[in-house]
């Protein structure tokens, strides 16, 4: 949904009828751009915003000025976040218009699945299973590496991504993707509840393997205003939490690709006992190439090929997420034992195929 | 024929409560007449002189039995018992209620049609060679292309807004007969250098009160880039195209002012930045929609028909018909009938709800279902057995609609003027039908061989006159009517805008004027030579003379 905002005070404000170049140098320093319509018929503003997007600005985009309620979903899947409106303006109407179609057919700026997608989910879930049976056996036997290759094959034409915590084994698999392919866009969900040398360690080993395409994935901000705008969900609904700041946003950041690659292994959790390296989840192809590996399979990779370490793991963490949910663990422990200690959980959510219409 | 999934008819279905929506939102004063314009036109609801008219699209042309039998229960139900076919293979009607129109558009939407986009300042509907699919020389059928441009296109995020609106046509073949180079944007299919489809771009055509003819931009962009060089000349556009003259804010007046080297820099620049993954079209739902428009199941037969070959030699009329309305398929024993609606001194386009029915009749039993709906304003019937053209034309002949002058001289297009446009100058049927009972001796008509004539009631050139062979455009003389004479525009491959001939002629002096141009014609054309070859090898001194003969004698 488009946020509707009143008397934004912050924020550079530019006329639509700005130049592109100058939206452009002007935006680059800002947290908040709000782009005044002069008049709802000049559609500039749908252009720039979607400019800006695709050019990757991150920053708050809003829209203030005359715009009709009638545009609410052109903004939105244009790339505006929000729109200013005057104090009694009709918030109904902007909500409904804002929701006037369940589907769009082309894809665009916003994280929706366009018609097309829709269309092919659908009809791909049943051919993904195939080609997820096929690849599972081409592979057997081999490497990581040689599993991330079949799956970059662009005879597949498949739009693949990774994900990555950057935590204590990412590495690991950066390095093999960064080897086939550094352009491969690597996803990382920035929940806002990440330790400090969890963030210092992504910007090290992406440089340090070169990695070009890194998205950090943000939570919906109307939405953690609204589930848990003090920050402390986690103490009392855990997968309320990790369905808020990881399972959603990724939804959202992974709505464009076929196929993700992951750095599961089957010895990480119960739940990943019978981990294969392809398998399918809410029609996209989930390309797992460590899923063979053992703990000492890992640690030999990261000596062999020198890779930096997380700077936890010398405190005893194995393996990190946020910072409330994970703690040390001691030297006979399971690794994973220090995820949501105490708790009932083993999974984030992410990894578990939908739960709720996300 | 594309087929409606869930998805597509979810669309349609909520763009009607939408627009609803929007109509209790006008009564309620919630949204002024100036909002409330834009949105009711990008639904094909426009204010004429005398009535509401809603303009309803017939995407590509392309149409069924079912779909045109409801368009007769419209015109029946909730108009004057007719309809009128444009230009731009849409369907207007001239006289629905307000409180209709939701009605109509459900009805519509039952049948799997809209009128989503048929005017306003967003991408109109898409349009396409008539013969899409039966023709010999087309090397693809266009239409999957652009049935995935009209799904694009629809209720486009970024692209509602435009500076002006934006028409796209696609071919599938050389030669053009969908009169790419007067669009936005023209699409032609080409082999791309590694043998898959690409198009051949042009952009910058138009018509209107500053005509210009499309230049290409681009020679081979691969089928599956082809959304996304869209979107970057569109984007180019949007930013760039003038909004403080509605005259010069089409896309042709940008590609004219950077110069098209420019432009291109301009779209080469946004398409070098687009996510251009994220555009490509999916191959399966290309291939899905491809499936659609395979060929109908067609008979193995025999190259010639001896019951079409009976009828030639038994009835001159049919003879006739066979020459000027029957066009050659790429499947032995088939052939592409046209059904002119330009009867003597009828009104171009028109066609009423019996006739409708006669011709989906038609449609059904003889040409698997399929319809077509033709720049010139006419229809055809794709893919008749050669065998059943003898029944085709009979039936036709007693529906009225078995003029057999297809590409001749009163085989006119004409705008709706005065008699119904609040922007005419001019009336434009009242001439087209003089025009059309002067030059009503068709052995004359087939003496003269293709000529297209077209009529605009205003410089807007709705009727194309800027691209006829013979153009006529209605003007304002100190309040009266005055028309303005052409030669030599030509809407094909080799697009041309025709050269004013001299000062405007009162509107009974039109149809002897153009009679005495086509005289002058047969006397001086050389062997072989169409109306067109011959205006192009001598110039248009020869004709002004011939037109202005009479006025000049009187004033001497
Ligand atoms: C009766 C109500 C109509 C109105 C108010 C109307 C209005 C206009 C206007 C204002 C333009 C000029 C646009 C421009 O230059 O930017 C135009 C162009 C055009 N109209 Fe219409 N029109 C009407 C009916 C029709 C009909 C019946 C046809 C088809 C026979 C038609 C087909 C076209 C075409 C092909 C153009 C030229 C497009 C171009 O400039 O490239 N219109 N119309
Ligand atoms: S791991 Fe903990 S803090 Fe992070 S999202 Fe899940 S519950 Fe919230
Ligand atoms: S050419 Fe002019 S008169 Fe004719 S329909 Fe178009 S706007 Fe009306």
């Amino acid at each position: 949904m488009l946020q509707t905002l009143e008397g934004i005070q912050n924020g550079l404000r530019l006329s639509v009828t700005t130049p592109l170049e100058e939206v452009e140098a002007a935006a680059a320093a800002e947290d908040v751009l709000v782009l005044e319509f002069d008049a709802f018929r000049d559609g500039r503003g749908f252009s720039l915003a979607a400019v800006l997007r695709e050019r990757g600005y991150r920053g708050q985009l809003i829209a203030a000025g005359k715009v009709l309620p009638d545009q609410a979903r052109h903004l939105r899947r244009s790339g505006f976040d929000a729109v200013e409106l005057a104090p009694g303006a009709d918030r109904a109407a902007w909500a409904r218009m804002d929701q006037a179609f369940s589907a769009a057919y082309q894809p665009a700026v916003d994280p929706d699945p366009s018609i097309w997608r829709r269309r092919r989910a659908a009809a791909n879930d049943r051919d993904l299973d195939a080609l997820a049976d096929r690849l599972n056996r081409e592979t057997a036997g081999k490497g990581a590496a040689e599993i991330v290759k079949a799956a970059l094959d662009p005879a597949l034409g498949l739009k693949v991504g990774a994900i990555s915590s950057f935590g204590a084994e990412s590495a690991v698999l950066l390095d093999v993707v960064a080897r086939e392919k550094a352009d491969v866009p690597v996803v990382f969900l920035e929940t806002g509840q990440h330790f400090l040398q969890t963030l210092s360690y992504r910007t090290q080993l992406t440089r340090a393997l070169g990695l070009t395409d890194v998205r950090l994935v943000t939570p919906d901000a109307e939405e953690k205003a609204t589930l848990d705008a003090r920050d402390d969900l986690w103490k009392t609904d855990a997968d309320a939490c990790c369905d808020l700041r990881k399972v959603r946003p990724l939804a959202r950041a992974t709505a464009g690709f076929d196929a993700l690659i992951t750095g599961r292994k089957r010895y990480q959790a119960s739940t990943r006992a019978d981990l294969r390296p392809f398998e399918v989840l809410d029609g996209v192809l989930r390309i797992n190439p460590l899923a063979e590996w053992t703990g000492d399979d890992v640690e030999a990779w990261l000596d062999a090929r020198d890779l930096p370490r997380h700077p936890l793991v010398e405190q005893g963490y194995r393996s990190i997420g946020c910072w409330p949910c994970t703690r040390a663990v001691d030297d006979g422990e399971d690794a994973r034992a220090g995820r949501w200690s105490g708790m009932d959980k083993v999974e984030c959510g992410i990894h578990l195929g939908k739960r709720k219409a996300a | 024929m594309y087929r409606y999934d869930e998805f597509d008819h979810a669309v349609v279905r909520e763009r009607v409560e939408e627009f609803a929506d929007q109509v209790a939102r006008r009564a309620s004063g919630a949204l002024t007449e100036d909002e409330f314009k834009p949105l009711r036109l990008m639904n094909g609801v426009y204010l004429q002189l005398h009535a509401y008219m809603l303009r309803v699209a017939i995407p590509y042309g392309t149409f069924n039995s079912r779909q045109m039998r409801r368009l007769a229960h419209i015109a029946r139900t909730y108009d004057k018992g007719y309809g009128h076919f444009t230009t731009r293979t849409n369907i207007q009607y001239n006289w629905p209620a307000l409180t209709d129109l939701p009605a109509i558009l459900s009805d519509l939407a039952e049948v799997e049609m809209h009128a989503i986009q048929t005017s306003g300042n967003c991408i109109r509907n898409v349009t396409t060679d008539v013969f899409a699919g039966a023709a010999e020389d087309e090397i693809e059928d266009p239409r999957p292309w652009c049935e995935i441009i009209r799904q694009w296109s629809t209720i486009h995020p970024e692209f509602s807004f435009l500076p002006r609106k934006f028409k796209i046509a696609v071919i599938g073949a050389e030669k053009d007969r969908a009169a790419i180079r007067t669009h936005d944007v023209g699409l032609q299919i080409v082999k791309g250098d590694d043998g898959g489809t690409a198009f051949r771009v042009f952009v910058g055509g138009g018509q209107g009160r500053l005509p210009h003819i499309g230049q290409e931009i681009a020679s081979a962009v691969p089928a599956a880039d082809l959304l996304a060089y869209l979107t970057a000349i569109l984007r180019a556009w949007n930013l760039l195209g003038r909004r403080d003259n509605i005259h010069k804010a089409r896309i042709k007046i940008l590609v004219a002012s950077l110069g098209i080297d420019a432009f291109r820099e301009e779209v080469d620049r946004h398409y070098a930045t687009l996510r251009r993954e994220d555009l490509r079209i999916p191959e399966d739902e290309a291939e899905r929609i491809k499936a659609y428009f395979a060929p109908p199941p067609f008979e193995d037969l025999p190259k010639v028909s001896a019951p079409f070959d009976r009828a030639l030699l038994a009835d001159p009329d049919f003879a006739r018909f066979a020459r000027n309305n029957v066009r050659r398929h790429r499947q032995a024993g088939y052939a592409s009938v046209v059904v002119s609606l330009k009867p003597v001194g009828g009104v171009p386009g028109d066609i009423t709800a019996d006739q409708m029915e006669a011709v989906a009749d038609l449609a059904e039993r003889y040409s698997f279902d399929e319809l077509r709906a033709a720049y010139e304003q006419n229809l055809v019937l794709p893919h008749v057995r050669l065998d059943d053209v003898p029944a085709v034309w009979r039936a036709l002949r007693q529906a009225g609609l078995a003029t057999a002058n297809a590409d001749l001289a009163t085989d006119v297009i004409a705008c709706p003027g005065l008699d119904y446009c609040s922007l005419a100058n001019a009336r434009s049927i009242p001439v087209a039908q003089a025009l059309s009972k002067r030059l009503a001796d068709l052995d004359y008509q087939e003496k003269l061989g293709p000529v297209r004539i077209n009529m605009s009631g205003c410089i807007n050139a709705c009727g194309h006159h800027h691209v006829g062979h013979i153009g006529v455009l209605g003007v304002d003389r100190k309040g009266e009517e005055y028309y303005q004479i052409t030669v030599g525009g030509s809407p094909d491959e080799q697009a041309a805008l025709g050269d004013i001939v001299g000062k405007s002629l009162p509107s009974e002096e039109v149809a002897p004027a153009i009679q005495r141009t086509l005289d002058r014609y047969l006397q001086i054309r050389a062997e072989g030579e169409r109306f067109i070859d011959t205006v192009r090898r001598v110039g248009p001194e020869p004709f002004r003379d011939a037109i202005y003969e009479t006025l000049d004698a009187a004033n001497a």
